[in-house]
């Protein structure tokens, strides 16, 4: 049975090898887009999985009360107190939230380390890492001990063996006490774990959240009354002790500078359901982009339904070709039940094909899938295997049940009287069907135009300064002490450089922020603002300008010791009606308790440091000098554009000689470091424009194929009313109309929730368009004019039809 | 084999109502070659399609080997009809995309024949019809007379109780329709049970029984004469 079953396949497929071949391919493209999706989804959820304290393993974030930021470091005291005093907590690890990138050296070997992290001796317990050599427990329990991935071993120590060897690490020797392999994926994945992440100075400070921490809890513990003694922990040893300092009662305190919240994440909800921190420091891997899986999702699930439509309505279509075939099957004896399996059969084969045809599309395009991910994405595992056999089964039953039914259902009398080819069952579920196709159709249209627009206006949008010709260089001098001073010497030296125009710098990046922040209250106020150590000539150079006041100065001796700039917007959050003269108290002091106090001498106009993402956050700028706290890490040089190569090698020359022959001479343009913080949006704007490209093919593919089947069902109609006097032009309205009012249809369907899920997409930003009705009428008009193109041409062809087969014949 | 009993068929639509049959009674018993005549719109077709299980009755009774068939469902009149009833068409209703051995052995499969069996049959049959060197083409390539010979052969191929012909040499020229008809009366001479709706009084002269129907009864029944046979011979 099923080989004739088969036979009878393979005749239709040679029969119509154009559209069993687009058929098999819209199929694939869509199960392609769900494979993509699946790869991802996969690869997030399985992050730590394998990790057996998944469950009993918690990370620390701290909300703060005052500002609303969720810092995602915690201070050592507290994490030591909450060891100390609360049982259910079995252990807790003290680590870095972020990679560093540092010069490691070995005898006389240098290397350039990545996914360097800074921890204290449980690390181990909480990422039990397979330990391949050297010590399995208190690895890092002395001082100065480091552990290593097996890779980096391999690379520093070759053949050797590692364990007791000495590498150095910011100038300091460790020892190598294990090496490792990395368990992937985890939300750390060091190539270097370092002992001594607790620094002196910070061991009594409540007030120095410099350190990412983690707790493990006991096995049956309640993680909610945990947290509630470590809530405590916090009132008694912070909040408590602070309002008895300012003489306040606690509810008044409370009131005025708010609380620390405490919030546990579970290690494993911590990627993708865990709460974010404000400066983006969870783990050192990041978090998970949940709103990207989400769209990736469900955009790969609407184009699978796309394609499931499609098949669906051309097998129905062309069911008509067979319907005499399954007449004559009936009436030789096979039961309805027999007729739906055989086109299931069919079905299968179909999808078969298309499932391996889209594993050659996933293979190909896995490497770009990977880029745009910055993900290194396999087709692997048994779990992924097994979801490819579930969507084989799905894709069968919902794409061959339905047409299998409708086929089944053909009556055998109807079909062999031989006037069945112009009955009307079925149209309505293929028209409703076809407007479904319209609806998604114009959802991507408009989706990728919003999206468009957004991006364009993040690219274009004054940010309030100009970095053309900037370049940011790091500036890594051993010393950092120094580093103030050394950078007076180094710019006058660069400045001598030809082809360099000015030298700058600030403490922080355009597009990242500004590397610390202070609190201070003001007329009861309190901001947490950011502050910018910046260089005199700072804010000239990158053409930024004053509202009010004036810009700092090295004229004035008061410039590097009291005075400060802020930005408009903190002007604003201190209602400050004239801010120039001001006088306030920071949040910084020197050593002997009592802040210093600083005048305000200009008022900057707003400018964004951060992303588009954000707004502009309020700001405080103090010169370099001021605090000495030597934190800036880049030199902007603006350069001149003529023999801009040249200058860059001589840049490099100088860098390698006198700032630090250690690392490789790097630079990056101001502009495109900022673009960094949009290249999240521009990613998306090219999968929506790929996917938006892969909906409109097989829509259009769709139509056309249904118009085919539909309007060819016509023939006699049509050589009737040729017959009777019909024209040309007449006939292509009469044949076109139906498909502008689906298509009509279909956008009306597709609009609300294009618009309600593009809202949302844009409530990300800070900055953002409104929605207008241009995407929308340039959807509609792009639809409408796509729909002519495809029906007029299959029915001019059809106009052109002999009117006298047509009469004779059917 | 066959008891029809005031057999009543109404087309309805939403204004009229059309009585196709109304009150038919008819006994077919094994062995016999009967022909049904009548003008179109008569109810002819109606009453093959009913006897063939393709068609409902609304009224009356029909008996296929003492069993009661009206009311059957869809399920069970599949199974009745692949078991007792092989079909011959006007337009043969070949299936275009299999060759001529496979659009034989259809039946077969559905009758869950066994390979081997199968192949035997299917050979026989094609022998048995002089098609045998015709096997592996497909209909298309065959001509009208050796096309309706292989319908008669997928009608066969499953000894069928009864052989319902609707219109056999309706698109034959006159010597392939003596061909077929010949071939229903070498079937019969050998015991086959066959009922044959058809304009043609010529193709009713070679069956043994002829019933005139008009307006859905039926209103003569007379006995062929034997020496149609003798006119053949001297033709």
């Amino acid at each position: 049975m099923i080989f004739n079953w088969f036979k009878i396949f393979i005749y239709h497929l040679r029969q119509s090898k154009l559209f069993s071949f687009l058929n098999v391919l819209g199929l694939s493209i869509g199960i392609a887009t769900v494979i993509f999706a699946i790869l991802y989804w996969n690869n997030e959820h399985s992050y730590d999985q394998w990790n057996p304290n998944k469950e009993n393993a918690y990370m620390v974030l701290n909300k703060i009360g005052a500002t609303g930021d969720t810092w995602g470091s915690n201070s050592i005291p507290f994490g030591e107190t909450c060891k100390a005093s609360i049982p259910e907590i079995e252990k807790i690890c003290f680590f870095n939230t972020w990679y560093d990138d540092e010069i490691i050296k070995y005898q006389s070997q240098k290397l350039m380390a990545k996914k360097i992290t800074v921890s204290d001796e449980s690390f181990f317990d909480f990422f039990p890492f397979e330990i391949v050599q050297g010590a399995k427990t208190n690895i890092l329990k002395e001082k100065n001990s480091v552990a290593i991935s097996e890779e980096q071993a391999k690379l520093i120590f070759k053949d050797e063996d590692p364990i007791g060897k000495a590498i150095i690490y910011n100038t300091v020797a460790y020892t190598v006490k294990s090496v490792y392999r990395i368990i992937k994926p985890s939300s750390i994945e060091p190539n270097y774990v370092f002992s001594g992440v607790k620094r002196e100075g910070d061991e009594n400070s409540w007030g120095n959240f410099n350190y990412g921490l983690l707790v493990k809890i006991k096995k049956g513990a309640d993680p909610v009354a945990v947290l509630k003694k470590m809530q405590n922990v916090n009132f008694v040893n912070r909040t408590l002790k602070d309002a008895k300092e300012s003489g306040q009662t606690v509810e008044q305190y409370v009131k005025e500078n708010g609380e620390i919240t405490v919030i546990l994440d579970q290690l494993q909800m911590s990627r993708l359901h865990g709460t974010k921190s404000s400066a983006g420091q969870n783990f050192p891997e990041g978090v998970g982009n949940l709103k990207l899986l989400y769209i990736m999702g469900g955009l790969s699930i609407l184009i699978l339904v796309l394609s499931l439509v499609n098949y669906i309505n051309l097998a129905t279509a062309s069911a008509i070709k067979r319907a005499k075939e399954v007449g004559v099957r009936k009436i030789v004896g096979a039961s309805k039940n027999q007729i739906i399996k055989q086109f299931i059969f069919e079905t299968a084969i179909i999808v078969t094909l298309a499932i391996l045809f889209s594993l050659a599309i996933v293979e190909l395009s896995l490497p770009y899938y990977n880029t745009f991910l910055k993900k290194n994405l396999t087709m692997n595992g048994s779990e992924f295997y097994l979801q490819l056999i579930l969507i084989f089964g799905l894709v069968i039953i919902l794409a061959g049940i339905f047409p299998a039914i409708y086929i089944s259902n053909f009556e055998t009398l109807k079909v062999l009287k031989g006037n069945f080819s112009r009955s009307k069952s079925g149209i309505w579920i293929r028209n409703s069907m076809l407007i479904f196709q319209f609806g998604i159709a114009a959802f991507f249209i408009i989706g990728a135009l919003i999206v468009n627009s957004q991006v364009d206006y993040m690219m274009n949008k004054d940010l309030g300064f100009t970095g053309d010709q900037v370049i940011s260089i790091p500036y890594n001098k051993p010393d950092r002490q120094k580093r103030v001073q050394q950078y007076g010497v180094d710019k006058s030296e660069i400045k001598k450089i030809p082809g360099v125009v000015d030298v700058t710098t600030f403490a922080g990046s355009f597009g990242g922020s500004t590397n610390s922040s202070s609190g201070f209250t003001h007329n009861g106020i309190f901001v947490q603002p950011r502050n910018a150590e910046i260089d005199f000539g700072f804010l000239e150079m990158m053409k930024i300008k004053i509202v009010e006041g004036r810009d700092l100065s090295p004229e004035f001796a008061s410039d590097t010791v009291s005075s400060m700039l802020i930005n408009e917007t903190l002007a604003k959050t201190l209602n400050l009606k004239k801010p120039i003269n001001t006088i306030v108290t920071s949040g910084w002091s020197i050593g002997d308790g009592n802040n210093l106090k600083f005048k305000i001498v200009g008022v900057v106009k707003d400018f964004h440091i951060t992303g588009l993402q954000n707004k502009v956050p309020p700001m405080v700028f103090i010169n370099i000098k001021t605090l000495k706290w030597n934190n800036f890490n880049n030199i902007l040089v603006k350069v001149s554009p003529n023999n801009l190569t040249e200058t860059l090698e001589k840049l490099k020359i100088y860098w390698g000689k006198n700032v630090n022959p250690d690392y490789p001479f790097d630079y990056e343009f101001v502009n495109k470091g900022f673009a960094k913080t949009y290249q999240e949006q521009i990613k998306q704007k090219n999968l929506f424009f790929i996917l938006n490209l892969v909906v409109i093919i097989i829509a259009v593919f769709g139509l056309f194929a249904l118009a085919s089947f539909s309007m060819e069902r016509r023939l006699k109609e049509i050589a009737i009313r040729k017959t009777l006097g019909a024209e040309t032009d007449i006939l292509l309205k009469e044949l076109s109309k139906q498909y502008i009012i689906f298509c009509f249809m279909g956008f009306a369907i597709g609009i609300l929730p294009a618009y309600i899920l593009l809202q949302k997409w844009l409530e990300d930003f800070a900055f953002r368009i409104n929605i207008s009705v241009v995407p929308f009428t340039v959807a509609l008009i792009s639809l409408v004019i796509l729909t002519l193109i495809i029906v007029l041409t299959k029915a001019y062809q059809v106009t052109k039809i002999d009117v006298l087969k047509y009469l004779k014949y059917e | 084999m066959i008891t029809i009993q005031n057999l009543t068929k109404v087309f309805r639509t939403e204004e009229i109502e059309t009585a196709a049959l109304s009150g038919i009674n008819l006994e077919i018993k094994k062995g016999d070659f009967l022909t049904i005549m009548g003008p179109s719109g008569c109810g002819k077709s109606t009453l093959l399609n009913i006897i063939g299980l393709l068609d409902s009755a609304n009224d009356g009774s029909y008996k296929l080997l003492d069993q009661e068939m009206i009311g059957l469902k869809e399920k069970g009149r599949a199974q009745v009809r692949k078991e007792n009833i092989g079909f011959i068409f006007q337009n043969f209703n070949l299936i275009d995309e299999l060759s001529v051995y496979d659009n034989i052995e259809l039946p077969l499969l559905y009758n869950n024949v066994k390979a081997s069996e199968r192949k035997q049959k299917i050979e026989a049959i094609a022998e048995k019809l002089n098609i045998s060197h015709r096997l592996k083409h497909f209909p298309q390539q065959l001509s009208g007379g050796q096309q309706q010979r292989v319908a008669v052969a997928r009608a066969l191929v499953n000894d069928p109780k009864i052989i319902l012909a609707d219109e056999p040499t309706g698109n034959l020229d006159s010597k392939n329709g003596n061909e077929v008809m010949e071939l229903l009366t070498d079937l019969h001479a050998k015991g086959a049970t066959i009922l044959m709706v058809t304009h043609s009084d010529y193709d009713a002269s070679f069956s043994q029984r002829t019933i005139h129907m008009k307006d859905g009864v039926i209103f003569s029944e007379k006995l062929n004469q034997r020496n149609v046979d003798v006119f053949m011979d001297a033709k």
